[in-house]
Formats: C-alpha cells, sequence, structure tokens
C-alpha cells in the first residue's frame, strides 16, 4: 500500500514564494496560504509525519512573515494621510476609478416589508419572558372505597372548650409548658391555635415580658 | 416571530433617503435586550445571523459615517449585478474620491475650492451636481460647502479603499 508524500514538493514551493517575496515579484498579501496548509493536512499520516515537520516549520515561516507584512500594511493605513499621498503621485481619472473598483457593493433593501409590520412584532416581542410554571396534572389515588370528605366529630368550639377544661388547672404557667406532655406535632399546632382563638374570647390572657398564660 | 426575523428586517429597511438599517440603540430598543450584557448578546446576535446568511451571499456591515448596521450583498455578486454607479465615468469617480478625500479630513464636510484645489480642474460644477443627484453629496451654494451623505458609507467598503491605497502605497515604494 502507497502513501503521499509531497512534503519535498511542498518545500520547494515556499521556498520558491519566499525567494519570490525576497526579490519583490509577489506580495504575500496578495497570496492565499491555505492552499498550502490544505495540503500539508491532507497529505498528513503516520507514515510521512517524519518527513513533514520540516515542511509544516517552513509554511509557518511564511505564515509569520506574512503577519509581519500586514502588520507594516496596518502602520501604513493613516486614513487622511492617505488619500493624499495616493493623490500627490498625480494618478488619472482612470487610476482613481480603479482603485475605488472592488469597494463597492450593493446594500440589501427589503422594500416589501411593511412598518406596519414592524410595530405588530414589536408589540409582540416587547414583553418580559415569562416562565410558566407547569401544573402537574393530580393522580387520584386509590382509596379502597368510596371517598368520603373527613367530617370531625366535634364542633371547633367544643373541641377549644375541651382543651380549655384540660388546661385551666394548670393556670397560671408558662406558655411552653402547656404543650410539656404533646408530642405530636400536629397536636401541638392545633391546641396553638386553640390558644389564639381563647386569647381572643378572652377567656385567657397573656403576658409578653414573662410568656405566662393566666386566665 | 423571532429575534432573527426582527433582525432582518431592522437590517434590511430604508430609514431615510440616504439611510439603510438601525443603530445600535434601535436594535436593542425593537428587540428588548437589556441588563448590562445587552451589548455582547446583541454581538452574538449579529456574528450569528451573519454566519447564517453568509452562504446566501450577504452581510452585515457597519457604516462608520452614521454607525448604522445593515445588511449588504456580498462584493461576488456586487459584480454580477453591477454595483459600481461610476463605471464609465472616471471623471465622476475621481471627483468622489477627492470630495472623500476633504471631507474625511473636516469631519464629513469641506469648501468647494478645496475640492477644484485638489481635482486640479477650473470648475466642478457639473460632477458635483451629478453626485448630488446620486445622492452622496449634499451642496450647500450659500457656504460654498460640500457634506458627504451616509450614502457613500453604505455603498463603498471603506475599509476595503484604505486597503486598496496602502497597497498601492506599498507598491509604489517597493518600486523606488
Amino acid at each position: 500500500m502507497g502513501y503521499d508524500d509531497i512534503s519535498e514538493e511542498l518545500t520547494n514551493y515556499i521556498d520558491t514564494v519566499k525567494e519570490d517575496v525576497v526579490t519583490g515579484k509577489i506580495s504575500l498579501l496578495e497570496l492565499e496560504l491555505n492552499p498550502i496548509f490544505n495540503e500539508l493536512k491532507e497529505s498528513l499520516n503516520v507514515y510521512n509525519i517524519f518527513n513533514y515537520s520540516q515542511t509544516y516549520e517552513k509554511a509557518c515561516d511564511l505564515l509569520s512573515l506574512k503577519f509581519e507584512e500586514l502588520k507594516n500594511l496596518l502602520n501604513h493605513l493613516d486614513n487622511d494621510e492617505i488619500f493624499m499621498q495616493f493623490l500627490k503621485s498625480k494618478p488619472n481619472d482612470i487610476e482613481i476609478e480603479q482603485i475605488l473598483g472592488n469597494c463597492w457593493r450593493e446594500v440589501f433593501h427589503l422594500k416589501s416589508i411593511s412598518p406596519e409590520f414592524m410595530i405588530y412584532s414589536n408589540r409582540r416581542f416587547s414583553k418580559d419572558r415569562l416562565f410558566i410554571e407547569k401544573i402537574e396534572h393530580v393522580r387520584k389515588e386509590q382509596t379502597g372505597g368510596s371517598f368520603l370528605l373527613e367530617i370531625p366529630r366535634q364542633k371547633f368550639t367544643e373541641k377549644m372548650m375541651d382543651f380549655y377544661n384540660l388546661i385551666k388547672n394548670k393556670l397560671p404557667c408558662k406558655f411552653d409548658e402547656l404543650f410539656d406532655e404533646i408530642q405530636d406535632q400536629m397536636e401541638v399546632y392545633e391546641y396553638f391555635v386553640y390558644i389564639l382563638h381563647l386569647l381572643q374570647i378572652g377567656l385567657l390572657k397573656y403576658q409578653k415580658t414573662t410568656t405566662i398564660i393566666y386566665e | 416571530m423571532n429575534e432573527i426575523s426582527i433582525l432582518m428586517h431592522l437590517l434590511s429597511r430604508r430609514v431615510g433617503l440616504y439611510e439603510f438599517g438601525a443603530t445600535e440603540d434601535e436594535l436593542l430598543r425593537y428587540l428588548n435586550i437589556k441588563g448590562k450584557n445587552k451589548h455582547v448578546y446583541l454581538k452574538q446576535l449579529i456574528i450569528d445571523l451573519s454566519n447564517y446568511i453568509e452562504p446566501l451571499g450577504y452581510h452585515i456591515k457597519f457604516n462608520p459615517l452614521n454607525f448604522y448596521w445593515y445588511l449588504s450583498i456580498n462584493s461576488e455578486i456586487s459584480d454580477l449585478f453591477k454595483t459600481n454607479p461610476f463605471e464609465g465615468h472616471p471623471s465622476l469617480a475621481a471627483t468622489l474620491f477627492c470630495t472623500l478625500a476633504c471631507c474625511l479630513k473636516n469631519e464629513g464636510y469641506t469648501q468647494i475650492q478645496e475640492i477644484i484645489k485638489l481635482r486640479k480642474k477650473k470648475n466642478l460644477s457639473e460632477d458635483l451636481k451629478e453626485l448630488s443627484k446620486k445622492g452622496y453629496l449634499l451642496i450647500d451654494h450659500n457656504n460654498n460647502e460640500i457634506r458627504l451623505t451616509p450614502l457613500i458609507g453604505y455603498q463603498l467598503d471603506l475599509n476595503q479603499l484604505f486597503m486598496n491605497l496602502a497597497l498601492k502605497k506599498s507598491e509604489t515604494s517597493s518600486k523606488n
């Protein structure tokens, strides 16, 4: 199986280009270096990599030379002066037309889209983006029978008064002590609500500074 | 409707006799881009759109004379359509070039006398009238002044022109 090795060919080409640049036959700024690097890339493989390293180095030298030329060119770009310097060389009208030659370009202008479209799209678009929460549909749990709304056996007031009778003998006492024997968190919430209501209707009183509940 | 379609419209619209496209502020406002990174976001959007439309033969360009972003057709396609407005009229092209040279020195305007001096011609009134008719400049007869319109910034690639002039200069220097 044969493998292409064009490293020598490329090296020779790069040497010729360098010579032409030095003698002023060509300007590197007008020469495309992409084909050299593309050919290097396409013909490179594990079998010829040793021969290619020198070619690659030479191609990179050429590239840095091109950067140097570009740098020099950019240093010459003093916008106001550059026009005058060109005119000082007394160019004729045709030469001036030629210098402008490849600089003309066409503006892309859409006449068909109306300003109404712009206003319409502006109205539609100029809104803050909202991230809408996705609402998950609730799954129906199997209850194993007909579902009934749970109704407490006692009315709220009855339950509250039962609680009041229970704690009445402890009073006066610290607010925390009313919950000392209760382990279930749900019961704590329930009794706390009763206390709030009892405070509201005046059966209980609370001293903020000492946190004492009394009748 | 998305950012790209609105951006395409803004960049390709005609806003005045010599103005196309939109300023950066207008783009930000119409696209409702806010926040401290708004300029970065807009630039990215412009780059993305530019890459996307490049295979179709379009470019997004910036007019340094009026700071407008706009859409232009690439040079290969422009050549097909013969976009050079002075083809066969070198005298007019030369007068425009001299006007450009004078105006760039003076922030966009110049005295007619200065152009005449540079052009080394006795009378330029016909050329200037024709250039004004084409929309490249405005003539102030009272003050004998010429002012460039933004149109030249759209139709003429100034970077390319500077590059051509610099190349010409380096070519002349190497010959000497």
